[in-house]
């Protein structure tokens, strides 16, 4: 679909989000909390439909994001949705692998390296950290050292 | 020198393992075992396995998962054998030496295995295949 | 049946086989190197091969089947050095044993057996992967291997003269290749040889070390020059397998030929100076090097192997310009387009026989 049928779509949900916002030309941010994520990434995942491409994880100072991008193949536009966490104690959030099962690896990674867990994931399990690495570490967390 | 260092220097035959490289040292070992540098007028031979070689070229600073693999494939390898460190990153960790997943330099790795073991370094991000072909000619007329 | 008369035929004829294996392996690698545009080894190379293995040391895994793992390469080249035995017997001598091509055919299966036997004897996934590939092309390439000699049988009992016994001698005095049949068999056969050494475009089972398996992948040192021995046998024995049934066998007695007339005698002297000083100097120019190549094949001519080198020269070309195939493409070409083309010459064969035309 071109870049106009995408912006319609997106204002189905305008609800879920903070704010729909178009950085660049080919480039749009979704911010949401983390509640509405689920809903979010299955609306953009199944209806619109986009192309999941990645999922990034960031230690803002004050609380967790998680970046969800999507691809329109057609545009080349790059739809994030960014989802804040503000529990820095127990970071939470809902796996969206139930219906993305290409999402699986990249979310346990995520809880590997930032120790954010993630509900109803299939198989969180450790995956790029050796079999030897202390429980509970995060390496990836602004206050651990090394 | 014993008949089989002898031999060996005629025929090292070459495992590649990468135990944590960005992959541009890998791309030059494998640039470097082309036909344009004929490596095999020196008798080198690219093998499969660890057991078939004589010589294990290892790149990448030594991750703490791929430390215990490169100790395991450092048994395998039939002795006598020559261990060489191609980039900076094996050498001295490079600029990897903050990391949270470094396990130490892979000249330490490989010496908590056999503290004798013949180790020559070729420093370079990547090093060029000549440096490479001049790395491994001069180990072998050391021996 | 009259013993050799040579004792030193039966004195040099193993480690000479052995010699030559490596030299012809030389060969392979030099001619590849050469036609890669690059330099390629020096002479002496795979006799430093074998040395450097005979000084590793020997590992064995711990789940591996010891006595099979440690005998299957012993049982390999045992298998294609009597072969090699046997046939240079029927070239140098002219006489044979009753039902000698059965037994030619049951020994070139050995090797392939005992390849199959020791990596299943490993103990590892890769191996295994190696071995279930090494079966199927077994069974792929052994029955375009088999048909192909019936051809040459069809088409030499019409050849041999009554009570003549049919063995590999008598098939080694004709020359079935210049006819249609025997064409077709030649060229099947050619194919199936060289899956059977293990050259591209059918070394899956072995050369596949690159793509991180293999049926050698946990052999070592002597066991594993044990291997490299047997392969470079087996690239003589083969070839003048093929050079025996198709080609019409060596001249007679090849031994003499070199010491024949005084013509022959001075021209070989010659050519041996000529290899002995070009391999002293042939690290020094790369003309020197390439004239040394070319003075080691004209050697060869001159002792009567110039068939034996033709298909040498056939296997180098095919191997260096083929990728390597998969198992699946490789059963197919056997048994439906080779078996095929076997299938063809079997009844155009026939047909020659009854009829009387030979070059059919």
């Amino acid at each position: 679909m071109n870049q106009e049928e995408l912006n319609n779509k997106l204002l189905e949900i305008k609800d879920k989000l903070i704010d729909i916002e178009q950085k660049a030309n080919k480039r749009i941010f979704l911010p949401c909390e983390a509640e509405n994520t689920y809903a979010v990434n299955k609306f953009l995942f199944e209806d619109v439909p986009l192309r999941f491409v990645i999922a990034t994880g960031i230690d803002s100072d004050d609380y967790f994001e998680i970046l969800y991008h999507y691809s329109n193949d057609e545009t080349g536009c790059v739809v994030t949705v960014k989802a804040f966490i503000r529990d820095r104690e127990k970071p939470a959030i809902e796996s969206i692998a139930p219906f993305l099962p290409g999402a699986e690896w990249i979310e346990r990674e995520i809880h590997d390296l930032l120790g954010i867990d993630f509900k109803n994931h299939p198989n969180l399990r450790r995956l790029i950290l050796s079999d030897d690495w202390p429980e509970g570490v995060y390496p990836l967390r602004k206050e651990t050292k090394k | 020198m014993s008949w089989k260092i002898k031999a060996l220097k005629k025929s090292p035959w070459v495992f590649h393992v990468n135990v944590g490289a960005c992959n541009n040292c890998d791309i030059e070992i494998v640039n470097c075992l082309t036909p344009r540098y004929d490596v095999e007028r020196f008798g080198i031979k690219l093998v499969g396995s660890p057991r078939h070689a004589d010589a294990l070229l290892v790149t990448g600073v030594g991750t703490m998962q791929a430390a215990i693999r490169l100790r395991e494939v450092y048994r395998q390898t039939s002795k006598p054998c020559v261990v060489f460190l191609i980039g900076a990153c094996p050498c001295g960790t490079g600029i990897f030496s903050q990391g949270y997943h470094v396990a130490g330099p892979v000249d330490k790795i490989i010496r908590e295995v056999d503290p004798n073991a013949i180790i020559a370094y070729v420093p370079g991000c990547p090093p060029k295949p000549e440096a490479m072909i001049s790395g491994i000619v001069k180990t072998l007329a050391a021996l | 049946m009259s013993v050799s008369p040579n004792i030193l035929f039966w004195i040099i004829v193993i480690p000479g086989t052995v010699v030559l294996g490596l030299v012809a392996s030389w060969i392979v690698r030099k001619v590849s190197a050469l036609v890669q545009w690059r330099v390629g080894p020096p002479f002496v190379q795979p006799f430093y091969d074998v040395a450097k293995l005979m000084g590793k040391e020997i590992l064995v895994p711990q789940d591996a089947h010891r006595i099979v793992f440690m005998a299957a390469p012993i049982v390999g080249l045992a298998g294609i050095i009597l072969l090699s035995i046997m046939l240079w017997r029927i070239i140098v001598t002219q006489t044979t044993f009753l039902g000698d091509i059965i037994v030619a055919i049951y020994l070139m299966v050995l090797p392939s057996l005992a390849l199959i036997l020791g990596s299943s004897a490993s103990a590892s996934p890769h191996a295994a992967v190696g071995t279930g590939r090494e079966m199927k092309l077994v069974m792929g390439y052994e029955l375009s291997l088999v048909l192909a000699f019936i051809v040459v049988i069809i088409k030499t009992t019409a050849l041999v003269e009554q009570g003549q016994q049919l063995s590999l001698a008598a098939i080694a005095q004709h020359a079935p290749v210049f006819s249609i049949s025997g064409m077709l068999a030649f060229l099947s056969s050619l194919m199936c040889i060289q899956a059977k050494l293990g050259f591209v475009p059918f070394d899956i089972a072995e050369a596949e070390t690159e793509l991180g398996s293999g049926v050698l992948m946990e052999y070592s040192g002597a066991l594993l020059a044990i291997w490299k021995l047997m392969q470079a046998v087996m690239l003589v024995t083969l070839p003048l397998f093929l050079v025996m049934v198709f080609l019409g066998g060596l001249s007679a007695d090849f031994l003499a030929g070199l010491a024949k007339p005084v013509g022959t005698l001075p021209i070989g002297i010659i050519v041996l100076l000529i290899f002995i000083v070009t391999g002293l100097l042939a690290r020094f120019n790369k003309y020197i090097d390439i004239l040394f190549l070319l003075t080691l094949i004209a050697a060869c001519l001159l002792a009567g192997l110039g068939k034996y080198v033709l298909i040498l020269v056939m296997i180098i070309l095919i191997k260096n310009t083929n990728p390597r195939v998969r198992i699946d493409q490789a059963m197919k070409f056997f048994w439906v387009y080779c078996s095929l083309a076997l299938a063809i010459a079997i009844v155009l064969a026939l047909i020659g026989n009854t009829c009387g035309y030979s070059w059919l």
